[in-house]
């Protein structure tokens, strides 16, 4: 696949939070919030609304600025020419409805410094890559509504940034442009930039994101990588074992029934108690149908981690 | 990029954007052709009042014929003389229109016959010849020499005038107020334009995108300047099309209608725009709403509108008046009534350097505080900012969605 734009630039930098706090009044926006994005990382940052990430990328942006804590970028807090390299898609989409397509992203590269000529080369490249060359001489409002996304991707991506800030990036796009969306990301991604998205698409920020941050009420509530974040918690089996009379785990040390479905059973297996104990113990009954670790799926993480049930971390 | 290149992307934007607009073309259209067509008028009715008579002379009236022409052209009329044998004749090429009156008769029995109104000039010169006519007569009888005699009667009467009126004076008010006028208008539609451009950035909501690659002020200048190049250009072809127009048709003289005055016009554009579009665009940031445009800019008009006022009840009757030259320094009112001043030729230019001086410091103030007001206001949505919210006055008492 072909990179976007000027890649040379690799800075290879890390985006750090470091302990961010923002009021609005009585309000507390963010709470001591720190987190880190590597280069070549996608992350992705979720919580309900309100929860502070549209404040988060706010403060990363500078449009907001943080009561206390830093934003630091390549080891030193950040300043606004480094800033003025971070593509940004705003919670709130933002392009000049009457101005052509093209017009648009040339001014978006000018504003980040490019000359006249390159600003039309990678404005039109994007466009092309995008799938809406033909679309260049068109004011933007008469798009519709998953292409002007495109449009602001291209916005975003324009002057070649160093790093992408993407404010709910996959809001209202149909599953082939959240695609298409995906893999100009991931590409953005492999040229080493790091890359932060919020979105409420769960299933997406778990097939997409390296890794993920879950906020609640300004405070990050659940850290690390989709795998990490889905081990979690107690260890769950689902046994199937057709044969199996109620109690045949008793014997085992520190193990409950959490649910019974007709023949399949979830047993909770303790600290330190042995899964494998468990799967003889079912043997022991009869046949085993299936015995298969429960990993609950980011939505139900985030679910739980919502309704305030404690993620150890 | 330094800031002088980013505020010049961001006022080719703004620039390019309005300029291609309907709008424009329209406003430019229409005010040219307006001003064009009121001048043509003008000088139509002018040139009409002047036009030539075609007045006929029956038989031996036309032996004053001559000396009735000369004194009409002395009075700035152009008479052509018709001579007729018969008054029939005479009557009935009047009564077709082909000459404008009929002279019959001579001496105390001259008749000037017309369609429906006699023209002063000609009666006056009529009566006159008529009367010398006699007059030489009645000497020549006497034995006196006609032109000894009438010799003694060329002279005029001594004219002093103790406070005399500048003929021209009346004409300069009229350019001056026209000057004023022209900014005043030009300053009320382009001064809603920023605002009404800064809240389009407001609820698109662009405004946080450009925020984060540029400075509030230098989104704020870009535009202001943008938005002024096209009210500039505006500006100056109207005056220019009203320049050659008028100078063509020869309705304003050229020395009254002086390059000063319409060089001062456009300098007086220039500040009064600057210092009145900084208004408006911080009044544009303290709302969301491109419904709320004309609330949020009614204040800024006010102040517009009551130095128009000012110039055309106190500025235009007596631009010398000690009243006008008070106003004319009060930054807010220098730009519509200074060029009536300017116009009317009683602004020392000591007196136009102090003001210039005060506006171009208030620009500076203005900009302080516009750029205060915008900063904190504009990446607010929903309802007024409040003023002392805008102005930074209450601590981070903000919430942005």
């Amino acid at each position: 696949m072909r990179a976007f734009g000027d890649n040379r630039r690799r800075s290879k930098a890390m985006l750090e939070l470091r302990h961010l706090t923002k009021r609005y009044g009585a309000l507390e926006a963010l709470h001591d919030l720190s987190f880190t994005v590597q280069p070549g990382e996608i992350f992705g940052f979720v919580g309900a609304n309100g929860a502070g990430k549209t404040t988060t990328m706010r403060v990363v942006l500078g449009v907001l600025e943080a009561d206390s804590g830093n934003v630091i970028w390549d080891g030193a807090p950040i300043t606004f020419a480094a800033r003025r390299r971070i593509g940004y898609i705003p919670e709130d989409r933002g392009l000049y409805p009457k101005m052509a397509v093209l017009a648009q992203l040339e001014y978006f590269g000018r504003l980040h410094g490019l000359k006249r000529n390159a600003a039309r080369e990678a404005s039109t490249a994007l466009l092309e890559r995008l799938g809406l060359a033909d679309r260049a001489k068109s004011q933007l409002q008469s798009l519709s509504h998953g292409n002007q996304q495109r449009v602001q991707l291209a916005a975003a991506l324009v002057f070649s940034p160093e790093l992408l800030v993407l404010d709910e990036p996959f809001a209202g796009l149909d599953p082939v442009a959240v695609d298409s969306m995906t893999e100009v990301l991931r590409s953005e991604a492999d040229a080493g930039k790091p890359v932060v998205l919020s979105s409420h698409q769960l299933d997406i920020v778990e097939r997409v994101c390296d890794r993920v941050g879950i906020i609640n009420h300004g405070q990050m509530v659940a850290l690390g990588t989709v795998d990490e974040l889905t081990d979690r918690g107690p260890s769950r089996f689902w046994v199937d074992a057709p044969r199996a009379a109620a109690g045949w785990y008793d014997s085992l040390a520190g193990t409950t029934l959490v649910e019974q479905d007709g023949s399949r059973w979830l047993i909770q297996v303790g600290e330190g108690a042995d899964d494998q104990a468990v799967l003889r113990a079912a043997l022991a009954t009869g046949p085993v149908h299936e015995f298969r670790r429960d990993r609950p799926a980011l939505t139900q993480l985030f679910r739980d981690v919502m309704s305030g049930k404690a993620i150890d971390e | 990029m330094n800031s002088q290149a980013l505020i010049r992307v961001i006022a080719t934007r703004e620039f390019l954007a309005r300029i291609r607009t309907r709008v424009f073309a329209i406003t430019t259209v229409l005010t040219v052709v307006g001003i064009g067509a009121y001048i043509l008028l003008q000088a139509y009715v002018l040139n009409k009042s002047a036009t030539s008579l075609a007045v006929g002379f029956v038989g031996t009236a036309q032996s004053i014929s001559a000396p009735v022409r000369a004194e009409a052209a002395a009075l700035g009329e152009t008479i052509t003389v018709q001579p007729y044998a018969s008054l029939a004749a005479g009557t009935a090429d009047l009564q077709s229109g082909t000459i404008d009156a009929l002279v019959s008769g001579s001496g105390p029995s001259t008749t000037l016959t017309t369609q429906s109104s006699v023209d002063p000039t000609l009666e006056t010169a009529l009566n006159d010849q008529a009367r010398q006519q006699v007059l030489t007569e009645y000497l020549t009888q006497h034995g006196l020499s006609p032109s000894d005699a009438l010799g003694q009667l060329n002279f005029s009467v001594g004219v002093n005038e103790l406070s005399p009126v500048n003929a021209a004076r009346v004409e300069q008010i009229v350019i001056g107020l026209l000057v004023a006028g022209i900014l005043y208008v030009t300053m009320v539609i382009y001064g809603q334009l920023v605002a009404a451009g800064v809240i389009e950035e407001k609820s698109n909501r662009i405004v946080e995108i450009l925020l984060a690659t540029v400075r509030p002020w230098q989104l704020m200048l870009g535009k202001i300047a943008g938005i002024g190049l096209v009210a500039l250009i505006q500006v100056v072809l109207v005056a220019g099309v009203a320049l050659v127009l008028a100078s063509v048709t020869k309705l304003v003289s050229i020395p009254t209608l002086s390059v000063d005055v319409v060089v001062s016009g456009i300098v007086w554009f220039v500040l009064g725009y600057l210092m009145y579009a900084l208004l408006f665009a911080a009044a544009g940031s303290m709302v969301s709403r491109q419904e709320d445009v004309s609330s949020v800019a009614l204040p800024v008009i006010m102040v517009l509108v009551a130095g128009w006022i000012l110039a055309l009840t106190v500025a235009a009757p007596d631009p010398g008046s000690p009243g006008t030259t008070v106003l004319s320094f009060i930054p807010l009112f220098s730009p519509v009534i200074m060029p009536v001043r300017i116009a009317a030729g009683v602004a020392p230019f000591w007196q136009v350097a102090i003001s210039v001086v005060l506006v171009i410091a208030t620009i500076f103030v203005f900009a302080a505080i516009a750029g205060r007001i915008y900063r904190n206001s504009v990446l607010r949505v929903g309802g007024r900012v409040k003023f002392s919210d805008a102005l930074g006055l209450t601590p981070s008492g903000e919430k942005l969605t």
